[in-house]
């Protein structure tokens, strides 16, 4: 019972682990430029430390999505997708989500660019 | 399997199903309609009707910028048409079409239901949507149409530069069609979730059933910032609140951010039913099953979630700090990605099967060219200097209508021939159809392929008139010729598909081998839709002969027929296990009653009389209370 | 009923479609307060004094205690619907209604405060007291939506429990669940200034 519990779980860890952190991180990113750049004061944010943090950490929350999806994927992968619930059913999401995360992954990394390039506020 | 020839002792069987599922004749009967397949077909003809008015829209405009300084149509009337064919084109005929229509009419039974989870408020969706489009169009007939382009920003949505009624008819009749579309997304999340047949386990549902999920979850989400913009608006020009304005504190970027948090989500609704109908037409007209079948489903929950997190893209222009701009940038990229999957595997799914290229087919083919075009100028305004030439000339305006028209309509007119034998029994003409596709097709290149060449020219949107001299003027004419080809398509279309409902050959239940559920009923299908409810072991239940055949035998044991009330199984979410037996409502005038009083507050509402509007609102609930008295039957 | 449907009468293992729905609604009413409460920040954000001058600033105390009140419902209201699961339907119907005392206690005290701040600022005047009443008004609405499916759901439990109304009654409860939730966040948002 417990690894089936266990294997549910990463399941839908793996399946919505990566698309939650990318949400946190752009919310909570925008917020702060916002909160930064707008005309209302600076509120003392360093936007680039606070982009790196959310890039780090939903970074992080996003691999170990993989990680999980992978696991589910291995664990269920004598199965066909239409096979009878419920592995048929987690190897059909995990089959899925291995892809997904590395979507999710590469647009975590890639909102981070324009540290590299501008200072925080600068308009184009 | 098709009822056609049965045994004495299940007539009975079936004499009763259709004695309790029958609804009354007439008039009063569609009135108090909560049949889904009903209401599908009072959607169909009504999004047809705004199709048509759009379209008409549409041509005005044409014919006006056929060559320069045209004196067609004045500036006023000309922003009044320009608006409502966007208004009416995405709100009142590609959503409603793609979900109340296409939706309302299939998913039950794709998944093997009687009917949707809430059959009454699935009527209340369609008295609202009506309402909404009544309420929209009436500015139109007033000459105090809606004027602000479909995306009305500010501040020339407010009282000082838009002082008359039409902006608070698009406000309103915004807020009010949007009740609607919740009432309906809601309904089929909540059908996808609970009302799958038993053994139609999450991993075996049909990628239609998918695409109908991501939109109802994609809609809920979307739809309020829309309304809470339209919100602040009213509450700006008709109670003289401050969200808009930097005089007072206000920010215009707020309607914008709002909108676009809105609007882009907004256009992947638009477009998934349309992949929905793409992937359940391909298996079919190739005879083989979709590749990829997890990379496919999850593209299309994937590409709904991913579109909330791309809306600044569209205001590349406006001032945002470019750290912004390039994480809205990295994610517009990134969106395209589960789209380029599913095109991969449709087009591999037709390569490595059996096409055969009737009509319903063809316009998937047509379909996939057209994305692809579509698809490649919109990633081309995720580089964010491109995008800030580029904005508002015509080049956008190529863009989506080469998606809008070309993703989402193509497959909306292919499904139209493809499950025309479903509805009424009978096929359409076949050779007729593929003259339709090919003007259609011919049509839709000449109108909207020059407009790309015409924005890098520098002609901006929403003019109502240009000068000559500029290079513009063979470009504007091919388009407005274009425009008329494509017209005589769509005639020949509707032209088509009515003259065969009363002349064509009759068709059967499955006349071209589909793989999904609908299928395995007759045509058209009996009120109860089924019979009895169907096993299911795959996406494909209609190619598991073997689960039909145990169909038949269960109907002559009289096992799963359900027929001792409006009855339909619910399941567990996740896996599809049988729950329990739901004991569904009948008709109701309750749903038409609770929308006229909702209509009725709108109204009071753009009279600015609040008071009464709070009336309205009072009976709407005390209707809503009526509703609710009637109960499902316990044991 | 046919004879699947008597053999599956005992109880089902999936939520009911009514939990579903409120479920779905709950997520469209938390994302429109969501934009609002987004819609405050960002507007926050554009200017450098806020509240602005002449207006004051929101007071703490008593919209924490009277949000504390309103969520403490959420007790009575879960009460009422165990209770009527295990046929305990006296106790349903009493716990109902005392958190329908309070929560109409909530709202007619702050209609009151809202009514005496629109004294003070006027939305027509700034920004803030637009997105400021504008926030509240939809809060308290919420409210008055939630008393009055409460005081129809306590007239519908007069004439005793059906499996129909047991579902209605944990619809409502999920929804006041929500609705206190979302008081949390509409008053600590409320009183950000201050803080």
């Amino acid at each position: 019972m417990r690894r089936l519990v266990r294997l549910e779980l990463f399941q839908w860890y793996g399946l919505l682990g990566a698309a939650i952190a990318w949400t946190v991180q752009l919310v909570l990113g925008y917020g702060v430029t916002v909160a930064r750049c707008s005309t209302g004061g600076d509120f003392g944010l360093a936007v680039d430390t606070w982009e790196v943090v959310l890039i780090v950490v939903a970074g992080a929350f996003a691999l170990l999505g993989e990680a999980a999806a992978i696991a589910v994927f291995l664990a269920t992968r004598t199965l066909e997708h239409d096979d009878p619930p419920p592995d048929g059913r987690r190897h059909f999401f995990a089959s899925a989500a291995v892809v997904g995360n590395v979507l999710f992954l590469m647009i975590i990394l890639l909102s981070g660019v324009g540290i590299l390039a501008n200072s925080p506020c600068h308009q184009s | 399997m098709a009822v056609d020839v049965v045994a004495p002792s299940l007539e009975r069987r079936i004499e009763r199903l259709d004695r309790i599922w029958r609804e009354r004749p007439g008039l009063l009967g569609w009135l108090t309609t909560v049949d889904h397949k009903r209401i599908g077909l009072l959607y169909f003809f009504t999004t047809l009707a705004f199709f048509a008015a759009g379209g008409i829209e549409a041509l005005l405009i044409r014919t006006q910028l056929a060559g320069p300084n045209e004196r067609v149509l004045g500036p006023e009337t000309y922003n009044q048409l320009m608006t409502m064919h966007g208004v009416t084109m995405i709100f009142l005929f590609v959503i409603p079409m793609t979900t109340g229509a296409f939706g309302n009419y299939l998913v039950p039974l794709m998944i093997g239901a009687r009917d949707m989870a809430f059959p009454r408020l699935n009527a209340l969706s369609y008295w609202l949507f009506l309402g909404s489009g009544i309420f929209i169009y009436l500015g139109l007939f007033m000459h105090r149409g809606p004027n602000c382009g479909w995306f009305c920003y500010t501040p020339l949505n407010t009282r000082t530069y838009d002082p008359g009624p039409n902006v608070d008819f698009y406000a309103l009749g915004l807020i009010f069609n949007g009740l609607a579309t919740t009432a309906g997304a809601l309904n089929f999340i909540v059908t996808i979730f609970k009302l799958r047949a038993p053994g139609m386990s999450l991993n075996r549902m049909p990628l239609f059933i998918f695409a109908m999920l991501a939109v109802s979850l994609s809609l809920i989400f979307a739809l309020p910032s829309l309304t809470m913009d339209l919100v602040f608006l009213e509450l700006q020009r008709k109670a003289g609140f401050h969200f808009f304005d930097v005089a007072h504190g206000g920010d215009p970027l707020l309607w914008q951010h709002l909108f676009w948090l809105f609007g882009h989500p907004e256009v992947y609704i638009i477009v998934l039913p349309a992949f929905g109908i793409a992937t359940s037409i391909i298996p079919t007209f190739t005879q083989r099953k979709m590749i990829a079948f997890p990379l496919v489903a999850l593209a299309e929950l994937l590409v709904a979630f991913i579109g909330f997190g791309v809306w600044a893209h569209h205001m590349f222009a406006t001032g945002l700090p470019t750290i912004t701009l390039i994480a809205f940038a990295a994610a517009s990229m990134m969106v395209v990605i589960p789209s380029t999957i599913q095109v991969f595997a449709w087009t591999f799914t037709v390569v490595l099967g059996r096409p055969e290229f009737r009509a319903p087919l063809l316009f998937i083919g047509g379909f996939i060219v057209f994305f692809v075009i579509g698809g490649l100028s919109g990633i081309m305004f995720a580089a964010i200097p491109f995008n800030q030439v580029t904005t508002d000339t015509y080049f956008v305006v190529a863009h989506f209508h080469f998606i809008i028209f070309g993703a989402a309509v193509f497959p909306i007119l292919g499904g139209m021939y493809y499950w025309f034998p479903k509805v009424t029994g009978r096929l359409y003409h076949e050779r007729a159809a593929q003259l339709s596709f090919w003007l259609t097709f011919l049509g839709t290149a000449l109108t909207f392929f020059p407009m790309h060449i015409v924005g890098l020219l520098g002609m901006t949107r929403r003019v109502y008139a240009y000068s000559p001299h500029l290079g513009w003027d063979a470009y504007n004419l091919s388009e407005t010729i274009g425009a008329f080809i494509l017209t005589a398509g769509l005639l020949l279309i509707f032209g088509n598909l009515l003259w065969s409902r009363f002349r064509g050959t009759l068709s059967g239940p499955d006349p071209f081998f589909g793989g999904t559920l609908e299928w395995a009923t007759s045509s058209p299908p009996p009120e109860y839709n089924f019979p009895v409810v169907p096993k299911v072991t795959s996406p494909y239940p209609n190619w598991d002969r073997a689960d039909r055949e145990e169909d038949a035998r269960r109907l002559v044991a009289g096992t799963f027929v359900l027929d001792e009330g409006h009855e339909t199984p619910a399941s567990t979410v996740r896996d599809g296990y049988l729950d329990e037996v739901l004991s569904m409502p009948p008709e109701s005038p309750w749903p038409v009653v609770v929308a006229l009083c909702v209509a009725l507050l709108f109204t009071s509402l753009l009279l600015s009389h609040v008071v009464v509007a709070c009336v309205f609102g009072g009976l709407a609930l005390l209707a809503l209370a009526a509703w609710h008295t009637r109960e499902p039957e316990e044991s | 009923m046919s004879a699947e449907a008597a053999r599956l009468d005992r109880g089902r293992i999936a939520r009911p479609n009514g939990w579903w729905g409120i479920a779905v609604f709950v997520a469209t009413e938390a994302t429109l307060f969501g934009t609002i409460i987004g819609s405050y920040f960002f507007l926050r954000f554009q200017v450098p004094q806020w509240p602005p001058a002449g207006v004051p600033d929101p007071k703490v105390l008593v919209p924490l205690v009277l949000t504390a009140a309103l969520v403490a419902t959420s007790i009575p209201v879960q009460i009422a619907y165990s209770a009527a699961r295990r046929d305990r339907l006296g106790v349903a119907r009493l716990a109902l209604l005392l958190a329908l005392v309070v929560q109409a206690g909530y709202l007619g005290i702050q209609i009151r405060l809202f009514i005496g701040d629109l004294d003070k600022f006027s939305p027509n005047q700034s920004a803030y007291a637009s997105i400021y009443f504008t926030l509240l008004g939809g809060h308290h609405f919420h409210v008055l939506i939630g008393i009055l499916l409460e005081a129809w759901l306590l007239l519908r439990l007069i004439t005793g429990l059906t499996r129909y109304r047991l579902v209605a009654l944990q619809a409502t409860v999920f929804y006041w669940h929500f609705v206190n939730l979302l008081a949390v966040a509409v008053v600590l948002t409320q009183v950000s200034p201050a803080l």
